[in-house]
């Protein structure tokens, strides 16, 4: 899978996409919302694994202007996120139905092992 | 005549909004380790111990800048005890404690410490405390700010405050009004620092904290074309005719 891979921290995102690559995937990483933008527009991603929150603009709204272009309208979106997914449970519906967001992990207790198995299941939806 | 604290007065260095700050900051050295080392234990190499190792000996000085303030702030005499310091040296150990880890997020590090600057007012240790938190934080964040490889200078230069020692980046890190608001918002919210960091700005507000227990100051400047956050301190005047 081509993976869009949003992370905001320089060695968090060399860890995971190493690991994501080892396990077969191509991995195009962003730091930020914009460069995210320009990332998916190079190479449109089969699935975004998403940290919500960014700098200077936040994961939701990246995912509003991500999910304005017709092109990214159905690629699937994991949340992989340092934000405790309880402080979500108000905007749950709107992350889920209206941004697209089908799995929300929480980073500081997700393993690499729990990362690469969800981001399969993912392979195996792919349309 | 130093100032006494008030009564019920309670030092930033205490506060719980730093404490929290602190703590959510720590979150992440802890992840990059563990995640690092899971990752090291897939490929089955020992090639990611050094990483472990910066991050960990990062994480550990920003505690220790953070103890050190709160123990002083902790003790009777709120004031630190102040000495002349040479800026120069500071900034060069500063730079020195800080290279391991910007070598690993990629920033490029510089001291610049051309100019010939007299002593200035400061407790040492706290002045390098409140450097090594703030250039923790900046070059973590830089890298998410502009281009792939980032400039980050030590510097200092005089303004008519005082003399100016302070992280200097090519990008524009915070505006004055920008820290102001991170300072309201320091614990209260999880990125007081947005336009800087996606973390909670720890190191900026311990750097703030153990600067205002100096009597120091730290201010948004520029040092020539660069923008930055720098201390302000105040020079020796005892030995200005030296």
């Amino acid at each position: 899978m081509e993976i869009l891979l949003v992370e905001p921290d320089v060695l968090l995102a060399r860890t995971y996409a190493r690991a994501l690559e080892q396990a077969g995937h191509a991995v195009n990483v962003a730091g930020t919302a914009q460069t995210a933008i320009h990332a998916a527009d190079d190479t449109t991603p089969d699935l975004v694994v998403l940290e919500m929150q960014l700098v200077s603009h936040s994961g939701i709204e990246f995912l509003y202007e991500f999910r304005s272009y017709d092109d990214w309208r159905k690629v699937p979106v994991l949340a992989l996120s340092q934000v405790p997914p309880g402080e979500f449970m108000g905007t749950w519906e709107l992350l889920q139905s209206e941004l697209g967001v089908q799995k929300y992990l929480y980073k500081p207790r997700t393993t690499l092992a729990k990362l690469l198995k969800t981001v399969d299941e993912f392979a195996t939806i792919k349309p | 005549m130093g100032q006494s604290r008030q009564v019920g007065q309670q030092s930033p260095l205490l506060s719980e909004q730093l404490l929290l700050a602190i703590a959510e900051e720590l979150k992440l050295p802890l992840l990059q380790i563990a995640r690092r080392a899971e990752l090291s234990q897939l490929e089955n190499t020992t090639d990611g111990l050094k990483e472990m190792q910066t991050t960990a000996d990062m994480a550990i000085r920003l505690l220790d800048s953070y103890l050190f303030g709160a123990r002083l702030a902790l003790e009777e005499e709120y004031r630190l005890q102040m000495e002349p310091v040479s800026v120069s040296s500071v900034l060069y150990d500063t730079g020195q404690q800080l290279d391991s880890l910007a070598k690993l997020y990629g920033v490029d590090l510089q001291l610049n410490i051309g100019g010939r600057f007299g002593p200035v007012m400061a407790n040492r240790q706290g002045l390098q405390s409140a450097l090594v938190s703030l250039g923790y934080s900046l070059i973590e964040a830089l890298p998410n700010l502009g281009d792939k490889r980032v400039r980050l200078e030590l510097a200092a230069h005089r303004c008519r405050y005082g003399i100016v020692a302070g992280l200097y980046s090519e990008k524009e890190q915070l505006t004055v009004e920008a820290l102001r608001q991170g300072r309201r918002l320091s614990g209260h919210a999880r990125q007081p620092l947005v336009t800087l960091t996606h973390g909670s700005g720890a190191g900026v507000f311990v750097a703030d904290a153990i600067l205002q227990a100096m009597d120091a100051e730290l201010k948004p400047s520029r040092h020539h074309n660069l923008y930055g956050l720098g201390a302000i301190l105040q020079p020796n005047l005892q030995t200005s005719l030296i």
